[in-house]
């Protein structure tokens, strides 16, 4: 009966960052007092946590792992069943563990380290939240579950790299973190589409028990797609950039984010996945040699960072880099093990880079003399094979002339077409005013009511007769369900809307799309 | 020809010369390992205090006072009171203060009153948007104002209700009528989206006015609207370029003309290429071409970038290789294309220089300190100015290229826009000017439009935007500031011109805070009005700043005066009647002020006095452990001398076996936290062992950070083994002689001799010496604490100060030394002993030097002192944690000091300690003039007896040194609290260190310079008070014959007085005008039984207080 608070691991933290919502939303939390309020909330919450893992790594080291724990249904529709369910297997708990126990502790870094920050109660909020979002990762039973806890993560970090909102580079790496995550999401939300197509559930032991049966090819579309996330995630290649530029926000979170916890996400999806990964050869190949990359990326940028967080951020792109190419050669269980000890002392490691100066007064070991005789690797190092710029060309600046594109077909032909008000079309101004004077024109029409084009003159005949239909039937009579049908009607298809205009949905259309085709 | 060369030869001179001038420019800090506290503005020092803080802020933008509001709020706390702002009016003779206000008659108001008044409540000039918002939301026109006072409310009713108005809504509505009647002015409310579509009568009327300003000109063109608009952006375009040099680069007129920031674009390149060159360690792989400079390394590399072709950018390659290989001729190059004329280039490079003041400056500085950390590369400045111009040209290429067709090229740029007026006052407009939403929406719309560059058929919309942009600024709707801008310069002056949301509103507030009735209003006329408006327009924010900050001083001073006078003759050791128990000489640092009063306390008998922390020995030192010599002496001074510490005789096998294992720590340490992020295959394999240690040990640092630092400490010096050693300080006396270019090992005999000869008589310390003389070094220990430099000792360049306390008692007891100071005339006596210690500020940790020489029969004496001092440090502890939030409140002694210990082993702590924060005082004199007193650790205090100095030249001597080292220290802290973001280097917690010399903002940002928020949070920025115990004539003398006081003094960078040695008399300096005495409340001082009577269970500031045991402690 115990195992069944296993959702009270990560709902704790979780719930200690609504209560400081809540609690700054009110008033009752704020300023320099309010600090130990939230301290208080976010440390008993998270310690709490960490002592219901604590019990459960016990339980099993004596009784035995629980293995896959259903709790209830989740959602069902037609043939398709969600459950509330978690992994406690030595992967998922030890995981756990350790990322409830670095969380607490980078909570506690935090009560002295953020004292009369501005952004004391948000970033408080945020870790709470990230420590919940992690341990959904790390312990969901379902790649649906886990996906929450993903899509939780990528918001925290999205926000803390914002931390200071007033720097227009930290907002502006912010949104390219987050942009760059879109991408992994979406690979996500199509592997859980195709797990519910091709195997009927999304349970991780579906997917491993299912994975055999699934012909070669979808085995390793399935884990491709996983893979996508993964990678994005883990800043592996071609990804890795958008990592490198995330450390605006305070240590504490930079630490936990991308130096030990958030960064090892990806791989443990893989490791998570390791069943469906080996029915997929290619795939494999593919995780080993991006992982071989990124590793050499990694450490070669390293060598040439000068300042501390990016150095750190690149040996550990470079420890990720290992862990996928373990994975890629199907040497799961090292990565498990490199993992759960580079995350521990990456943590260690970055929570002391303020103070790396004092601690080692040798300079770096200089690299080997080989090396430096390729100055144009330098130079391509020192520009981080330049990854940034490939992308603005290759994605940010089309992205940006299609919607510039789409922004001016709207203006100039739709808005013609349909003869919506135009706000160009309207005003006026004393240059105008003059010639018209000129013109010995005095006389102004009133621009006002005067539709323009064909169907312009359609909808203003049109609109006529709904304002009479209007005036008569909805507004006089008991017309109260005709207008609220009305209304619901609109505000769903305002949502149809929102949700095409999310790139993530709009991929992932075209996505399932080519999943059909194929 | 000849001419033209010897022009290009003076070109070339002339940028060199000006290298020079930008140290006065830029921030001068040292990379940040051998931070030393220094003046922000040291640049601007030749300058009077207000008018150097003016001239930055014209060059730079920072404002150097704290924000009125900040102010303000002092002011509600009782730390300004209105007697202190009415003193400092009153001083001010341009303000004519005392006069009264003819503007009013028949209120009896004084101009003083009006500018309380203004300095109390803020009196802005609103927009017309505000105005609407405040009639329509804050129902001002019927309300008091929040911030009018309740008992000025009444009177204003009670004048008001003789005109026979009754009730607040009448009284204001018809005062805001007043108001608007008498400066001509008519209300209306006008929202800026009226202006979308002009009114006919609107139009008419905006029409025939401008008709009729234009009626002047001769001929009048067919579309007077036009004209007018190309009048005007051709006038625009004119005064944009023009300022490019002046306070504009490149760059900059860009960013005023497409919005994008080139230091934001370019940042992240340039910080890498700047951190690559710079580097003292980080990073494993540094570029060969390094050894040629920094220009040559970023060409070499850009040369082999791809970036440029990614970026569509292939010209680029060609101007790359047509660059000269030169920095200079490059730099010469870079300007000539861009068409700036050539006196414009030093001004221009300034310029540029200040778009990054932090690398800039970290840059010159290394330029100026050749071979610093023995570098093996040229760093020059040029090679950094090339750089910076020739990545300003790719952005800016970037930039004209893709948007207009055209070379980065003021000229070109210039031509471009002359045959595009509309869209340059569309982007111009938009860019630096606040527009009503409607038209920023079509202006951004114009400018994100996908177009092929310079189209003909593309310039109509910006015609049409352009224009309702125009008719937008001439609408009452538009700001006065927009107003202003869309007009001809020579109308833009006009003081008399009146707008309703502007000099309307302003003095309807003001009406309200002097409590005068519409009534009065229309009586004084718009002349009165005028004056009124006047007054309140002479109080702009520079000069109400300073009398602000002046306030602010006048009212610690008559607190510290008041005691200082209190105290007079109270004081012990004034004269050695009896030998004291022991002397201890402190450094003067402020931290020790609280350690040395809890210490005379504990033991009245014994004298505490003090000093810079280098005690007289300025030396290259060379600890056991240490692998290079540091400097331990103020910054200014480069030493003769190199002092080494060696291991006794006999001891070398264990010195041999520490350094053996003080290198498998260090071995570790960099395999530890340098090899495991270098290296890939050996890091991946080493996490394994690793990773639960560095788990265990996290959590252990996190949950009891005193317990294991102390415990590492005890293992670390187990492992470690103590050893015995001395400090070599005595040369042969045939030693070369010593000098900074070759210091010498050792002092000679006489050498010695002046140094302990040297303190001592500045001290004061003739004779009546005690048999134990302590000499106390200070530094102070954090974690994780970039800035640790910064709570070191100053006056030891940032470092610890123990050293120097160990080798001046090394001295003093050589019995040669003794010899040659008795044939000086200074008797130390036989059975004196003087020992070195080292306290830490930090932890409060005593470290005592060579004790084993001691004779046996002062072990006595000294384990009492020892005892002593313990207890004081406990109760320093104590005072300390008063003013920490996370302290306990009223802890028991061990309680605090095991908190201030965890606190240094803490590495989450973003706060060790406080450093100086809130020093504001330094006295100058014996120790018997502040003795007895409370001042809350903000006072530098330096000892000296005048009357063992009847010509001043000791005096002088300490006011030389003393002075710029209490002004770095006093001023850097003064600027990094008013303006934090500008002269301070931001919170520490999102800080990020590069190459070891400097912290950014995350990886991409400016260098930092300055103090972090969290060291000066509980500062109060006020200048230094200096108190000197002599005579004014003596002061005077000096200060005739020595220029750098004169700088620092009469320009009122440090503020002086003087205490008369003899009767209760304090003399305030001031600059231009000589001595003045002061004069202060002879209100009592609060008595107390201890120091902690006062200040227990108290976490502000408090006032000094008289300290009389035989005082029953009333105040708990």
């Amino acid at each position: 009966m115990f195992d069944a608070l296993i959702w009270l691991v990560p709902a704790l933290p979780i719930l200690a960052a609504f209560a400081i919502g809540l609690g700054l939303l009110s008033g009752v939390i704020q300023g320099e007092k309010g600090e130990w309020l939230t301290a208080r909330l976010a440390l008993w919450a998270a310690g709490f946590s960490l002592t219901l893992m604590l019990l459960f790594a016990l339980k099993s080291l004596l009784f035995g792992v629980p293995g896959q724990l259903v709790l209830t249904p989740w959602l069902t529709s037609g043939g398709v069943r969600l459950y509330l369910s978690f992994s406690l297997d030595t992967l998922g708990l030890s995981l756990g563990l350790l990322v409830s126990l670095l969380a607490w502790l980078t909570l506690r870094f935090a009560v002295n380290y953020m004292h009369r920050e501005p952004g004391f109660h948000r970033f408080f909020l945020l870790l709470s939240l990230f420590d919940g979002a992690m341990l959904l990762i790390v312990l969901a039973g379902n790649a649906a579950l886990a996906f929450v806890g993903w899509e939780l993560a990528g918001v925290c970090s999205y926000l803390l790299i914002g931390y200071a909102m007033d720097r227009p580079t930290a907002t502006l790496n912010a949104t390219r973190a987050f942009v760059t995550n879109r991408i992994g999401d979406a690979g996500f939300l199509v592997a859980i589409f195709l797990g519910l197509a091709w195997l009927g559930g999304i349970e991780w032991p579906t997917f491993a028990f299912g994975a055999p049966q699934l012909d070669t090819l979808n085995a390793g579309l399935l884990a491709l797609a996983f893979f996508l996330a993964a990678a994005a995630k883990s800043g592996a290649l071609p990804f890795s950039p958008w990592i490198a530029r995330a450390l605006e926000g305070p240590t504490p979170s930079s630490a936990i984010f991308y130096g030990s916890l958030m960064v090892h996400a990806g791989v443990y999806l893989v490791i998570r996945l390791a069943p469906l990964f080996q029915q997929a050869p290619a795939v494999m190949a593919l995780v080993a040699l991006c992982g071989l990359l990124t590793a050499l990326y990694g450490w070669l940028g390293g060598l040439v960072q000068t300042d501390v967080k990016s150095a750190l951020m690149f040996s550990t792109t470079a420890q990720v880099g290992l862990m996928f190419f373990a994975c890629g050669l199907g040497w799961f269980d090292i990565a498990a093990l490199h993992l759960l000890a580079h995350a521990s002392w990456r943590a260690y490691h970055f929570f002391n880079a303020p103070g790396l100066m004092h601690l080692t007064p040798d300079p770096l070991r200089p690299v080997p003399a080989w090396l430096t005789r390729y100055p144009g690797l330098y130079t391509a190092v020192l520009r981080r094979f330049w990854l940034d710029e490939l992308a603005e060309v290759l994605l940010v600046r089309p992205t940006r002339s299609l919607a510039a594109d789409v922004d001016n077909f709207d203006e100039r032909v739709v808005t013609r077409i349909a003869g919506l008000p135009d706000p160009v079309g309207h005003l006026s101004s004393l240059a105008e005013w003059e010639a018209r004077k000129q013109a010995g024109g005095d006389q102004v029409e009133g621009a006002t009511g005067q539709a323009r084009g064909l169907l312009g003159r359609l909808l203003e005949w049109f609109s006529e007769i709904l304002y009479w239909f209007e005036e008569r039937l909805v507004l006089k009579g008991s017309g109260e369900g005709l207008l609220g049908v009305i209304e619901r009607l609109g505000r769903l298809v305002d949502l149809v809307e929102y949700l095409l205009g999310q790139p993530r949905y709009l991929l992932l259309l075209i996505m399932a799309t080519l999943v059909v085709i194929l | 020809m000849s001419s033209s060369h010897a022009s290009t030869l003076d070109i070339r001179a002339g940028i060199r010369l000006a290298l020079a001038h930008f140290e006065h420019l830029l921030p001068g800090q040292a990379p940040i390992r051998d931070f030393v506290h220094h003046n922000t503005l040291h640049g601007f020092q030749h300058l009077p205090f207000p008018e150097a803080l003016q001239a930055a802020r014209e060059l730079t933008g920072q404002y150097g006072y704290l924000p009125a509001e900040r102010f303000r709020e002092l002011f509600r706390q009782g730390r300004i009171t209105r007697d202190d702002l009415a003193r400092v009016l009153l001083e001010d003779p341009e303000l004519a203060a005392s006069l009264p206000l003819e503007a009013v008659p028949g209120h009896a108001l004084r101009r003083v009153d009006l500018y309380l008044t203004t300095l109390l409540y803020p009196f802005p000039a609103l927009t017309g948007c505000q105005l609407n918002w405040h009639i329509e939301e804050l129902e001002v026109m019927s309300r008091f104002q929040e911030d009018v006072p309740r008992e000025v409310r009444e009177r204003l009713i009670t004048a008001a209700s003789h005109q026979g108005l009754a009730g607040e809504a009448e009284v204001i509505g018809d005062l805001w009528g007043a108001c608007l009647q008498v400066l001509g002015l008519e209300s209306f409310l006008v929202h800026p989206e009226e202006m979308l579509d002009l009114s006919p009568t609107q139009a008419e009327q905006m029409l025939s006015q401008i008709q009729t300003q234009a009626a002047e000109d001769e001929q009048r063109p067919e579309s007077l609207v036009r004209h007018l608009m190309g009048q005007e952006a051709t006038r625009q375009l004119q005064e944009l370029l023009q300022r490019v040099g002046r306070d504009l680069t490149l760059g900059g007129l860009l960013r005023q003309l497409t919005g994008r920031d080139p230091m934001q674009e370019l940042g992240p390149l340039l910080v890498r290429y700047l951190g690559a060159f710079l580097d003292q360690g980080v990073a494993a792989w540094h570029p060969e071409t390094r050894a040629n400079g920094f220009f040559a390394f970023w060409q070499a590399s850009a040369a082999q970038d791809l970036g440029w072709l990614i970026q569509d950018l292939p010209e680029w390659r060609n101007h790359l290789e047509s660059l000269p290989d030169d920095p200079l001729d490059s730099l010469i190059a870079e300007l000539r294309r861009m068409g700036l004329p050539t006196e414009l280039w030093v001004g221009y490079l300034e310029r540029l220089c200040l778009e990054w003041p932090g690398w800039s400056g970290l840059f010159l500085w290394r330029h100026r300190h050749p071979g610093y950390q023995g570098a093996g590369f040229p760093v020059e400045m040029l090679d950094y100015l090339a750089v910076r111009l020739a990545l300003e040209r790719i952005f800016a290429q970037r930039l004209c290229a893709g948007l207009w067709g055209v070379e980065a090229s003021l000229d070109m740029i210039r031509w471009y826009f002359r045959h595009h007026p509309a869209e340059f006052m569309v982007r111009l407009a938009l860019y630096t000017s606040r527009l009503p939403e409607y038209l920023v929406n079509k202006a951004q719309r114009l400018v994100n439009r996908p177009g092929i560059p310079g189209r003909e058929k593309d310039r109509a919309p910006w015609h049409r935007v352009a224009q309702l942009i125009w008719t937008w600024r001439r609408s009452p709707a538009a700001d006065a500031g927009e107003r202003r801008a869309s007009e001809t310069a020579p109308r833009a002056d006009n003081p008399t011109e009146h707008r309703v949301f502007v000099s309307g509103w302003r003095l309807f507030r003001l009406a309200q805070h002097l409590a005068l009735p519409g009534a009065a209003i229309r009586a004084m006329g718009r002349e009165g009005a005028e004056e009124l408006l006047a007054g309140l327009a002479l109080m702009d924010d520079e000069r109400s700043g300073f009398l602000w900050l002046q306030a602010y001083e006048h009212h610690y001073r008559d607190q510290i005066f008041q005691a200082v006078l209190a105290n007079h003759g109270r004081g012990p050791w004034r004269e050695r009647r009896q030998r004291p128990r022991a002397q201890l000489l402190f450094c003067m640092d402020d931290r020790e002020e609280g350690i040395r009063r809890h210490l005379e306390e504990i033991a009245p008998e014994v004298e505490t006095l003090g000093a810079a922390g280098f005690f007289g020995v300025a030396m290259n030192w060379l600890g056991l452990d240490d692998r290079q010599i540091s400097a331990l002496c103020p910054v200014v001074v480069t030493p003769a001398h190199e002092i080494r510490e060696v291991a006794r005789p006999g001891a070398e096998t264990r010195r041999d076996q520490r350094a053996q294992r003080r290198r498998w720590r260090r071995w570790a340490a960099n395999l530890l936290f340098q090899e495991s992020r270098r290296n890939l295959l050996s890091t991946g394999l080493a996490m394994l062992p690793l990773a639960p240690a560095a788990l265990a040990m996290l959590a252990a640092k996190l949950i009891a950070p005193l317990s294991t630092g102390r415990l590492v400490e005890r293992w670390r010096q187990g492992y470690e083994p103590e050893v015995p050693s001395d400090v070599a300080i005595h040369a042969g006396e045939r030693a070369a002689p010593a000098s900074p270019e070759q210091p010498r090992l050792g002092f000679t005999e006489s050498e010695q001799a002046d140094r302990v000869q040297g303190l001592l008589r500045s001290i004061g310390l003739g004779s009546g010496f005690a048999r134990l003389v302590v000499i106390l070094g200070h530094g102070s220990s954090s974690q994780n604490n970039p800035h640790r430099a910064a709570y070191d000792c100053g006056a030891c360049s940032g470092r610890h100060g123990g050293p120097n306390a160990r080798v001046f008692a090394a001295m003093a007891n050589r019995p040669e030394v003794r010899q040659a100071l008795h044939q000086r005339g200074m008797a130390i006596p036989a059975d004196t002993w003087f020992l070195g210690a080292f306290h830490n500020t930090g932890n409060e940790d005593l470290q005592w030097f060579d004790l084993d020489r001691m004779p046996q029969a002062l072990q006595p004496d000294f384990d009492r002192l020892r005892q002593d001092l313990l207890a004081a440090t406990h109760r320093s502890a104590q005072e300390r944690c008063r003013k920490f939030a996370s302290a306990p409140s009223r802890p028991g002694p061990e309680a605090a000091l095991a908190h201030v210990a965890a606190r240094a082993y803490d590495f989450s702590q973003a706060r060790p300690e406080l450093g100086h924060a809130t020093n504001a005082a330094a006295f100058i004199g014996r120790r018997a003039m502040s003795r007895g007193l409370f001042f809350d650790r903000r006072v530098f205090l330096i000892s000296y007896d005048p009357t063992q100095d009847p010509d001043g030249r000791i005096l002088e001597a300490i006011l030389l040194a003393a002075g710029p080292v209490g002004a770095g220290i006093n001023l850097e802290y003064y600027f990094s609290t008013v303006n934090n973001d500008g002269y301070g280097c931001g919170t520490k917690v999102t800080h990020n260190l590069n190459g070891f010399f400097g912290v950014m903002e995350g990886t991409s940002s400016d260098l930092r310079t300055g103090l972090p928020r969290q060291m000066i949070e509980i500062h109060e920025p006020m200048r230094l008070q200096v108190l000197v115990e002599a005579d004014t004539e003596i002061l005077s003398t000096i200060y005739q014959r020595q220029p750098p006081l004169q700088e620092l003094i009469g320009h009122g960078w440090l503020l002086l007085a003087a205490k008369d040695p003899e009767r209760p008399l304090i003399q305030v300096f001031r600059p231009g005008r000589g001595w003045e005495p002061w004069t202060g409340s002879d209100a009592e001082l609060p008595r107390v039984a201890t120091s902690a009577d006062w200040y227990a269970g108290s976490m502000d500031p408090l006032p000094p207080a008289l300290i009389d045991p035989g005082a029953v402690a009333d105040h708990v």
